[in-house]
């Protein structure tokens, strides 16, 4: 078995190779880094079905830009870079929704909901609830400032650390954490309009 | 504990939980255990989606991309070949644009031309209005219009008449 130093060297070699044009050179590369592409995407967008194309575009991106990659950062930041930005671009003609099924819960159920939320894990909830769950902070993401959603996304879902994200989005931790804060902030106010707008809207 | 206390603690109370002092705050303040429940709720969603499993790469996925990308740079790419003439017709657009603003930024003076019979006929009607008297009655009738020359009508034929 390779030590993680000779996978450094290897994959310091495939980049190079791949940077002359060797798309040979450019297979390890993406069987190394797919699955972390492939959840990368999957958090970003939510979507099963838009997964493995999108991926497929971020690997041809990546490819015909690997010439600029100035080993400066690691190669998975690079790449996670480019997956971001594209999936960013996929996502822009998105519509935010006004309907979750949330809203379309009773009083009642809603704040059982909230309750069961507050006092277990969430892996507990039964299966409408998490169902339920996911949909209103689906839509809540939606909603969100673009800039948001990306810190949010990346912190939230893909676990990165302050100083990955700042990485990745080329910002200093410090403004990383002051955007997390206010993100986070943002999202919660958003849910409180939005429960006002649907005041009685709920069964 | 008060709400602001709270408040600062947000991020603290959003990735950890909430610990006894701020407990007995929620029980005696409305507004900041609605807040609490909703961050929870939110928190519970979101650590939701992160427990989701992503799709798995379909089998052969990486293989399948390198056999495109070798096409690819084989064959002189169709898309870089328009990228390449699109940036250039986005240069000469800029180049002609800016011409344009420097053409409307100059002082308006027409093109330089010859003088013409019309010029020489206004000059003189110019130069006669300059030494007559604009308080003589008879000059006043006198002074022809100062208006384009128009030529004469051609002759309307005696049979239209």
């Amino acid at each position: 078995m390779e030590t993680p130093g000779a996978q450094i060297v290897d994959e310091i070699q495939w980049i190079k190779r791949a940077q002359q044009g060797d798309a040979e050179a450019f297979g390890p590369l993406v069987q190394k880094h797919q699955q972390r592409v492939f959840s990368l995407i999957y958090h970003l967008v939510r979507r099963r079905d838009e997964v493995e194309d999108l991926a497929q575009e971020i690997f041809i991106k990546a490819f015909r830009a690997i010439r600029s990659y100035n080993f400066q950062s690691s190669f998975a930041t690079w790449l996670s870079r480019i997956a971001t930005n594209h999936c960013y671009d996929f996502l822009r003609h998105e519509r935010a929704s006004r309907v979750s099924f949330y809203w379309q819960m009773g009083e009642n159920s809603q704040q059982e909901l909230e309750s069961n939320a507050e006092s277990q894990p969430e892996q507990v909830l039964d299966h409408e609830e998490q169902i339920v769950l996911k949909d209103l902070v689906d839509k809540l993401l939606a909603r969100a400032p673009e800039n948001d959603r990306k810190i949010l996304m990346l912190k939230e879902l893909q676990d990165y650390s302050v100083e990955e994200i700042a990485e990745i989005l080329n910002l200093k931790p410090t403004t990383v954490k002051v955007r997390l804060h206010r993100a986070r902030k943002r999202m919660l106010e958003d849910l409180r309009e939005w429960r006002e707008e649907n005041k009685g809207h709920a069964l | 504990m008060r709400c602001n206390h709270i408040r600062e603690q947000w991020d603290e109370l959003w990735e950890g939980e909430a610990t006894a002092e701020v407990r007995q705050h929620l029980t005696q303040c409305a507004a900041c255990a609605r807040h609490y429940r909703d961050l929870r709720l939110v928190r519970s969603g979101l650590h939701l989606w992160k427990r989701e499993e992503a799709p798995e790469p379909s089998l052969g996925f990486a293989e399948r991309l390198v056999r495109q990308l070798g096409e690819m740079s084989k064959a002189p790419s169709v898309a870089d070949f328009f990228e390449s003439v699109g940036r250039r017709f986005v240069y000469a657009g800029l180049v002609l644009t800016f011409l344009a603003l420097l053409a409307l930024a100059l002082p308006p003076t027409g093109p330089v031309r010859g003088l013409t019979a019309a010029d020489i006929q206004i000059s003189a009607q110019e130069a006669s209005l300059a030494y007559s008297d604009p308080m003589e009655e008879t000059n006043w009738q006198e002074t022809p219009d100062l208006a384009p020359v128009e030529e004469s009508a051609p002759a309307v034929p005696n049979e239209v008449k």
